[in-house]
């Protein structure tokens, strides 16, 4: 890997960790669990169509681990871990297919994917399905959630390949 | 418009249609009354039934539950509705949560394996 590249995923890292404990302080919009616009996902996104596989998941599991370490919430860690690599292995498989032009597409699938992998770690934590009434509103708000940061990865591509 | 992308929406669309109809009927299915006006709860830890209670003929109070690794939550009956008034878990999601209100979506406490949710009577 060059330093230049280096530099670029640890600065896209910063700027993701800086977005995520921002959005920690915003009020909760509903009071459900995991129900999160998710705005440290714009950088994922948008990493996923410029970087190669293995420097995506080194920049995701960066701002996993320090972004739980960071909002002290250990415990989340796991549901957070499980998530984001869902989303990630989704996302990767997707960018073959979905051209960039629909990026927000890519986006809410990652996003539904993201619920899917809590969803799973939290039915096996509880060992009982009593969570699982939840996962629909998740998806439902996770779709939502993840046209948004799709958007918002779209204009920062469309931003970036403008300047080269 | 390539084929994978039709596909790709068509899954999408479908996933949020099914999943926004669940999500409205979920939130609009509260609280349950059995015929002769007895409403249950439960509290569940680890899968265990730790509590199961008639609101309808509780006493305002607050009581303790202790979680296996030391952590707690304080349950609080008042006015026969129940709720999660405090917890000493980083995320206070329970606590958010506020009044058990829905039939289909308990009061959950993921880092104490807590559930707060009616059920049926009978078998105190």
């Amino acid at each position: 890997m060059s330093t230049k590249r280096l530099a670029e995923l640890s600065m896209l890292t910063a700027a993701a960790l800086i977005v995520f404990i921002v959005e920690l302080r915003f009020p909760d919009i509903i009071p459900i669990p995991g129900v999160k616009l998710g705005l440290a996902n714009i950088f994922t996104v948008y990493a996923v169509y410029r970087f190669k596989a293995k420097e995506v998941f080194l920049m995701v599991l960066t701002r996993v681990i320090l972004g739980s370490v960071f909002s002290s919430n250990l415990s989340a860690l796991l549901y957070s871990f499980a998530g984001a690599m869902a989303c990630l292995a989704g996302m990767l498989l997707l960018r073959r297919i979905i051209p960039i032009r629909y990026i927000w597409l890519c986006s809410i699938v990652g996003a539904m994917l993201h619920n899917t992998g809590q969803m799973i770690v939290a039915v096996a934590v509880m060992r009982s399905p009593a969570v699982l009434p939840f996962y629909p509103i998740l998806l439902t708000a996770g779709c939502i959630a993840g046209a948004f940061t799709g958007i918002c990865a779209r204009l920062i591509l469309r931003r970036h390949i403008q300047d080269e | 418009m390539t084929k994978g992308v039709k596909i790709c929406l068509a899954v999408v669309g479908v996933v949020f249609a099914v999943s926004a109809v669940l999500t409205f009927i979920f939130l609009h299915s509260t609280g349950k009354d059995t015929e002769n006006g007895s409403v249950w709860v439960e509290i569940v830890q680890d899968n265990k039934v730790l509590y199961k209670l008639d609101l309808s003929a509780e006493e305002d109070r607050t009581f303790r539950v202790e979680a296996s690794d030391g952590g707690w939550n304080d349950i609080t009956i008042k006015d026969h509705q129940i709720s999660v008034s405090d917890a000493d878990c980083p995320d206070h999601t329970c606590v958010k949560n506020g009044i058990l209100r829905y039939e289909y979506l308990p009061i959950i406490c993921l880092p104490h394996k807590l559930i707060v949710r009616f059920c049926d009577g009978g078998g105190a």
